[in-house]
């Protein structure tokens, strides 16, 4: 009401003053249009319909074409024209530069609801990424305490029977329970070899990196320690020839390691061939700043060429009298690919098997533990 | 002939590997007396009474770790709490099926703790003990 009664005030002061309400209007019609679309560049064609519109009407006065009425003036001086002009495109210009900035005020508060609520996703999304990963590390533990205490759980009646198969070895027997006993320590070595490679597999799958300084030496001893009963009475003992030349500290995962070259080792002295005179394994271990070189190597039975591709398969065997689970080179090849290595395979039937391992040496890794200083 | 050791206690849940280890060291004359005990509480309950003099005090005492209600390790701290001529006069062995990595270092970190042995117990075993 106020602004109505205003406005008619308004309207009847500027025509009192000089001049249509129509050119005033323009001006406010004008200014409601920027400021309504937002957009500067229409104060170009406002300030030029009112320049022609006033020029134009000028001149129809000046020529004396009474027809229209224009101003209550007799004619309009160029002064009054060009601060007319001037007047509108400064009024344009004001509400054009409002308009601007309103645009760019809305466009930017746009933008932030906009990153606010990426923002608000992305922490959503990194939430339940980290909760999916906690999960997944949580369930691995508990798989890998699952498999640990199920084979702990097998392994146990089966030592007892190799404990009872033992006593019975410590008394005298005829042949025939002498053979029945030993086919039964045969299986159940077997059995327990099966139950142990599951382990090795799970815990090369699950477990995280453990990095340590490797002491080959004290491994391989250690290794051979395991394996020392492990040829069967048919067989010839096998000769151990070591070489390892260190000197430069060497790090990577132990378990892992001594996974790979507890397989490989005990593979050359379980395919020992039987018609060579002096079976051996040679193992040598060449340590440098960026890594180690592993070369175990055999005059045993060999790996004939087509099926040297197969081997590292899971569950392969190359014969049924293999006495191993099928696993053992698959675990090694799953291990050596975790310890950032590579592993080559030459061999030839009769003449032996020679598998060369290159592993970084992970001194600088990130995944080194600090030893404590004590 | 004499026999290595006059007491030898083995602490184990499972029947069979108690009878494995009893036979293996009379059989071998490891031992003249096995002190066959199915817990460690029981163990625990058997070493006691004891003092230095006592004649059933064991020399050496085989302990296995996974065993129900009381582990190899819980007998260990209890141990602990024993009199120290008891316990000078003993000698733990672990005697486990256990692979478990953190087992053994578990076992090696222990003041009391000489060896740490997988099962089964064999002859050659209990001659490298020799």
């Amino acid at each position: 009401m106020v602004s109505g009664v205003f406005g008619l005030f308004m309207a009847q002061f500027i025509y009192q003053m000089h001049g249509l309400f129509e050119m005033h209007f323009i001006a406010f019609i004008g200014s409601a249009i920027l400021i309504t679309y937002q957009n500067w560049k229409l104060q170009i064609p406002l300030a030029a319909l009112v320049i022609v519109h006033h020029a134009s009407f000028g001149y129809l006065q000046y020529i004396g074409y009474d027809k229209v009425y224009f101003t209550q003036l007799d004619y309009m001086t160029l002064q009054t024209f060009i601060i007319h002009g001037i007047l509108a495109t400064i009024v344009f210009f004001i509400c054009g530069l409002w308009a601007y900035q309103m645009k760019l005020l809305n466009e930017r508060q746009i933008q932030q609801t906009y990153d606010m609520g990426r923002y608000q996703e992305e922490q959503l999304q990194r939430k339940a990424l980290l909760r999916s990963n906690e999960d997944l590390k949580k369930s691995n533990k508990e798989l890998d305490s699952f498999v640990y205490s199920v084979s702990h759980d097998l392994r146990a009646p089966l030592s007892s029977m190799l404990g009872v198969i033992g006593l019975c070895e410590m008394r005298e027997m005829d042949p025939f329970m002498q053979k029945n006993v030993s086919l039964l320590k045969t299986s159940v070595r077997k059995l327990d070899g099966f139950i142990m490679d599951i382990l090795d597999y799970s815990r090369n799958a699950r477990l995280d990196m453990h990095l340590q300084e490797i002491h080959f030496d004290e491994m391989l001893t250690d290794i051979f320690g395991n394996l020392k009963f492990m040829c069967t009475d048919d067989q010839k003992k096998v000769d151990i020839r070591l070489a390892v030349r260190n000197g430069i500290p060497f790090y990577s995962d132990k378990s892992r390691l001594s996974i790979i070259l507890n397989n490989l080792i005990s593979n050359s002295i379980r395919y020992q061939n039987p018609e060579v005179a002096d079976p051996f394994v040679e193992i040598q271990v060449e340590v440098s700043e960026t890594g180690a070189d592993i070369l175990v190597r055999d005059n045993g039975i060999g790996i004939a060429e087509e099926n040297q591709g197969k081997v590292f398969n899971m569950f392969y065997r190359v014969s049924n009298k293999s006495a191993g689970s099928g696993l053992g080179l698959y675990i090694v090849k799953e291990a050596v690919e975790k310890l950032d290595g590579v592993i080559r395979l030459d061999s030839e039937t009769g003449k032996g098997t020679q598998f060369s391992i290159r592993l970084p040496n992970l001194a600088h890794s990130r995944f080194v533990k600090q030893q404590p200083q004590s | 002939m004499d026999y290595k050791y006059k007491n030898v206690m083995v602490v184990d849940d499972n029947q069979i590997d108690l009878y494995i280890a009893e036979m293996v060291m009379l059989t071998t004359r490891f031992a003249e007396k096995v002190i066959c005990v199915g817990s460690a509480r029981e163990a625990l309950e058997y070493l006691r009474p004891l003092d230095e003099s006592s004649d059933g005090l064991p020399t050496l005492i085989f302990l296995d770790i996974n065993m129900p209600e009381m582990t190899g390790f819980d007998f260990l701290e209890e141990y602990r709490r024993l009199p120290d001529n008891i316990r000078k006069k003993c000698i733990i062995m672990m005697l486990t099926t256990s692979l478990d990595e953190q087992d053994r270092k578990q076992a090696e970190d222990n003041e009391f703790v000489k060896r740490f042995l997988n099962k089964p117990l064999d002859r050659d075993k209990l001659a490298q003990l020799m």
